[in-house]
């Protein structure tokens, strides 16, 4: 009986390698025994402990939920023949349909032409661009300041990016500088009380001339 | 029921191996602070502990030439070719080499370090590590990672034909990525490395190829003649400064390894600048007094593996870069604090 376990144990910890003609003979015996087979589940388990490579949160019998959810869910009937499955109907409903698609895409551009023309209508009857337009001012100053305010954001976009470039470029910078720092002056390691002593500052910088 | 001889010496070299890694965590966790004469071969050979530095031994004495690919999220694969050698007189050489492309270089002669980079010209540093596209501190320094990491043996693989250790390295308080170590059987040496999140997904990843390890060092070492190798650059040390703000919130086992104030090139603005470390990753913070500069939009996003988190705290721009979380990004900017 121990045996069993054993050689199922064996298999588990992937030391079984020796002969694959075994491991078969364990498979096969772990598949025909409702035993060996809550053996298996636990020895995964316990493997997993070890190698600490446990789900945040383990579902046990997930093959169990499975198969009942399957058994619950109903059956799927072929779908019954009809009309349209006859081989002339099948040709002739291409043409059909194309002609639909055509009609609708009509329809479409046909609303578009109303809806332009709604909107033109709409437009020549708003106040402000009824009223007469006052030359120079207007027409020189607004283009300029929709461009600023579209401007703003922008630059503020590219300086952030700027921005991280130079950090990014900075941080592996320090990667490669690190280990010489460290070996030239040890005294850099230093605590925040220590460094309090010390009312100085100065600013470095460390790029290879 | 199929039982032969050697089925069951294996299925006791299971039991043996299951005790030692209960064993050596056991004795790692009574262990909070490590000293710094921790010898390594206290642990037993087969522990996580000893694989490491069997790893860390290899990578500063052997004789080895490995090529390795990097990948990384949405960038092209990096192949590289990484070559060492110990000459007669015990000095170190190390290079390593960019295959694809305009080509990119750094050789390391004992604790001098030049890099021959396109577009730059050559310099040289003073170090004796090269903190190059994979983490060197903690190849040769895996020790320094056991006050926030975790080491855990996990089991035997192949990988690059080659029978292989794994080890998995995750952070105590599960505030930084984890790493999945595979470690040749025979010489020690790495053969891959996969940075993880924290959903397992892969961050990271570097597959060794082709790996040699000879007798004597490469002929290229030879070749080097350490003094046409460029000056090597010095800079002005930096002094103590006294900052204003502190930092209340850092990860297990992370330190602060560097601290100043720097103008950002590029930027010309003075940022203060603090680096952290735990011996895998650095991180690098920035803070900067608001005072007139515009609103900035607050940001997290990452780049290839590196997390980027910029946000506006108290008057404070705080900008943090490296490889962890974003949640730990943002517990960190979120703990710095006027002093008192």
């Amino acid at each position: 009986m121990s045996q069993k376990f054993e050689n199922l144990s064996v298999l588990v910890d992937g030391e079984h390698c020796a002969s694959t003609s075994s491991s078969s003979h364990v498979l096969d015996a772990v598949k025909n025994d409702a035993e060996l087979q809550l053996k298996w589940k636990s020895y995964h388990l316990i493997r997993d402990g070890l190698r600490q490579e446990l789900p945040a949160n383990i579902n046990f019998d997930i093959a169990d939920r499975v198969a009942q959810a399957l058994e619950a869910e109903p059956a799927i009937l072929a779908p019954k023949k009809t009309w349209r499955d006859l081989p002339l109907v099948d040709r002739v409903i291409p043409f059909a349909k194309q002609g639909g698609q055509m009609a609708i895409a009509a329809s479409v551009a046909v609303a578009m032409i109303i809806g332009v023309q709604q909107i033109n209508q709409t437009d020549a009857n708003q106040p402000f661009n009824a009223a007469p337009p006052i030359l120079g001012i207007q027409g020189g100053l607004s283009p300029v300041s929709f461009d600023q305010t579209r401007a703003m954001p922008n630059s503020d976009g590219v300086e952030q990016r700027r921005r991280i470039n130079a950090y990014l470029t900075d941080h592996k910078q320090q990667l490669r500088f690190k280990t010489m720092q460290l070996s030239n002056n040890e005294s850099s390691i230093l605590d925040q009380n220590v460094q309090n002593e010390e009312a100085q500052s100065d600013i470095v910088e460390n790029s290879p001339q | 029921m199929l039982k032969t001889p050697l089925n069951k010496i294996i299925s006791r070299v299971i039991l043996t191996l299951l005790m030692t890694i209960f064993v050596p965590m056991q004795a790692f966790a009574q262990e909070e602070e490590p000293t710094n004469n921790t010898s390594t071969n206290s642990y037993p050979s087969d522990s996580a502990q000893a694989w490491l530095a069997k790893m860390s031994d290899a990578v500063k004495t052997l004789n080895y030439s490995i090529s390795f690919i990097l990948l990384k999220p949405g960038v092209d694969s990096q192949p590289y070719l990484w070559r060492h050698g110990v000459n007669e007189d015990g000095l170190e050489m190390e290079q390593l080499n960019l295959l694809n492309g305009p080509g990119r270089e750094v050789v390391r002669i004992g604790n001098k370090v030049s890099y021959f980079e396109p577009n730059v010209p050559p310099y040289s540093l003073q170090s004796s590590i090269i903190n190059g596209p994979f983490p060197s501190e903690f190849f040769q320094h895996p020790e320094k990672l056991m006050l926030g990491y975790e080491f855990i043996m996990v089991g035997r693989s192949r990988i690059s034909g080659r029978a292989a250790q794994q080890i998995r390295i995750i952070s105590k308080d599960k505030s930084r990525f984890g790493l999945n170590v595979w470690l040749d059987q025979e010489t020690g040496l790495l053969l891959k490395m996969n940075l993880v999140g924290q959903d397992a997904q892969l961050l990271e990843q570097i597959q060794v190829t082709g790996l040699q390890v000879t007798k004597e060092p490469d002929p290229f070492f030879a070749k080097i003649e350490p003094e046409m190798l460029p000056e090597v650059v010095s800079f002005s040390p930096s002094s103590a400064i006294n900052s204003p703000w502190t930092i209340n919130y850092l990860p297990k086992g992370m330190t602060i390894v560097k601290r100043n104030l720097r103008r950002l090139s590029g930027l010309g603005e003075v940022v203060e600048y603090i680096m952290l470390s735990d011996g895998l990753v650095d991180i690098s913070v920035y803070i900067q007094d608001r005072g007139n500069n515009k609103p900035q939009n607050n940001l997290v996003g990452t780049l290839q593996s590196d997390t980027l988190l910029t946000i506006e705290h108290g008057e404070l721009n705080i900008t943090i870069i490296g490889k962890l979380p974003a949640n730990t990004a943002n517990a960190i900017a979120k703990s710095i604090q006027r002093i008192n």
